[in-house]
């Protein structure tokens, strides 16, 4: 596990070099809060009108704790860099290394991760309380909640990224599954919450990663219950377990190929 | 003069044509990448398909007319992506001083910076545009007129990258400002301009002309309008030309980094 915390800590560092390009990747989100605002303002024709369930502020607040998450977890890099090593054939040079390579793509993830998700919070905070100008009602223990379902929202969307990178062993490019699954977080996920979907839908919703990933930890921070966040927490252990369990599948069918293939 | 200017057009065209035989040397992935572009962009019909259950009329626009707005949106970013993809890496072109090699050409320099590759993607949006055409409602007129919003669109598009781009001529770290046009451009530009008030307002139909590429040629084409026609057309022109002159007056500070690179 050392190592591993090794490999986080000067993902980490040298991430840390970059926090200005950082911030300023933030604009991009700005703009899309920005748009979301307006469109929520626009349909919501009463603020304190409820619809599904969400009064206005609740949804934007949503709409902003889905694209942070999206912002920090979205993963291309790691997809990117997995499928170019396929390709490429630095995955080779990593056979004789003495680490999982998925527990090393990961770690070297999160470690980037981390940095954003603090420069991204505290933007969308700022963000949000200027557009709202409050908070919605939270405590201690809906805190801590929030803060562990976004790491491990952060963790099953790192391992399915991977999932996804890991497919250029089968097909060359596995560039567009990742379009897909990324739209299929922005759309489903990241827009609206669940309750806004026909209710034939929602039980299917519910078992997609769209749950764990985003939903979650962003009804948590807008509407938090106990009850809520035990099923939350339970599902994202076993979509963790799923996720590690596919790519670690994938990888040694893959890497058998390459041997046969000669690397 | 026009004989140069067939030139330069043959030249553009053969820089395209071969750029894309490249991308189709592995044909599984050129398709893929078209299909799958196609189908990320379809998955947002989805979420008008939501706001739309909410209200009958969002920003002043029906759902049909939002199916137009997202296939202008998409035909424009695809016509430009594909074949000025460069258009959008120029700052890094500029910035790294891989330009030289363009330089000694015969050619056109900003064109053949701009056009010597192209984004298989791109055909997919390309593609996408018509689908949503022929949904809202085929007819020849509006065919002719989806067609002419699409080339003066991406003209647009390309202008504004390449105008932000040629900032790093005279700054460092311009490529901030050029991800932030870029994505102001194509986010704005699928949403209706009736949930924007006040000086968003003005913006997208002046600095940030999201309005002019999308929300007049949907005016338009729900009902014609020769002033707002010739509108579209005097924009596409002024910024063509602004991007060339900002373009070339920047180049006469450009020096080389003695990059060695190999283009194949």
């Amino acid at each position: 596990m050392r190592k591993y915390l090794f490999i986080f800590k000067s993902e980490l560092m040298s991430t840390l070099q970059y926090v200005f390009n950082i911030a300023a990747g933030f604009i991009g989100c700005f703009i899309l809060l920005f748009i979301f605002l307006n469109l929520w303002q626009y349909i919501y024709s009463n603020p304190s009108e409820i619809i599904n369930g969400y009064t206005m502020n609740q949804m934007i607040w949503y709409i902003i704790i889905t694209e942070i998450l999206w912002g920090i977890s979205s993963g291309k890099k790691i997809c990117v860099k997995i499928s170019n090593d396929i390709k490429g054939g630095n995955i080779a040079y990593n056979l004789n290394k003495p680490y999982n390579y998925i527990l090393y793509s990961l770690f070297s993830h999160l470690g980037s991760a981390f940095v954003k998700a603090i420069i991204y919070t505290i933007l969308g905070m700022i963000v949000g309380f200027m557009f709202l100008g409050s908070f919605p009602n939270l405590n201690i223990l809906s805190i801590i909640a929030v803060i562990l379902t976004s790491v491990l929202s952060t963790i099953i969307s790192a391992l399915l990224v991977s999932f996804i990178g890991l497919f250029s062993f089968i097909i060359e490019d596995s560039t567009p599954f990742y379009w897909l699954y990324s739209k299929l977080i922005l759309i489903v996920g990241t827009i609206f919450p669940i309750e806004y979907f026909p209710s034939i839908i929602q039980p299917i919703l519910k078992l997609s990663p769209v749950y764990v990933v985003c939903y979650g930890p962003a009804k948590l921070f807008v509407d938090f219950s106990l009850n809520n966040f035990i099923t939350v927490f339970i599902s994202q252990i076993i979509y963790i377990g799923i996720g590690f369990g596919l790519c670690t599948l994938l990888y040694k069918k893959g890497v058998k190929n390459l041997n046969v293939n000669g690397g | 003069m026009l004989m140069e200017v067939k030139n330069q057009f043959k030249i553009t065209l053969l820089s395209v044509k071969y750029a894309l035989v490249r991308e189709m040397l592995n044909k599984t992935t050129f398709i893929t990448n078209i299909l799958f572009m196609i189908l990320n962009n379809a998955s947002f019909i989805i979420q008008w398909i939501v706001l739309y259950s909410l209200k009958d009329n969002i920003g002043g626009y029906t759902f049909n007319q939002v199916l137009l707005l997202w296939g202008i949106a998409a035909s424009t970013y695809g016509f430009s992506h594909f074949f000025f993809k460069n258009a959008y890496y120029l700052s890094d072109t500029i910035n790294n001083g891989k330009l030289d090699s363009f330089l000694v050409q015969p050619k056109n320099v900003l064109l053949s910076a701009i056009t010597n590759s192209v984004e298989t993607s791109a055909i997919g949006d390309f593609i996408y545009g018509y689908i949503m055409l022929f949904i809202f409602g085929f007819s020849i007129k509006n065919f002719i007129l989806f067609t002419f919003f699409t080339i003066c669109g991406g003209f647009i598009l390309t202008s504004i990258s390449v105008i932000l781009s040629s900032l790093s001529f005279w700054f460092n770290k311009s490529d901030i400002i050029v991800d932030t046009g870029n994505s102001l451009m194509t986010s704005l530009a699928t949403y209706p301009d009736g949930i924007f008030k006040g000086i968003v307002k003005i913006l997208i139909y002046t600095l940030i002309p999201a309005g002019i590429v999308n929300y007049i040629p949907v005016e338009i084409m729900t009902e014609f309008n020769i002033n707002l026609f010739l509108i579209v057309i005097i924009f596409t022109i002024t910024l063509i030309s602004l991007a060339f002159l900002i373009f070339y007056k920047g180049l006469k500070r450009y020096s080389s980094s003695n990059l060695m690179v190999a283009r194949i």
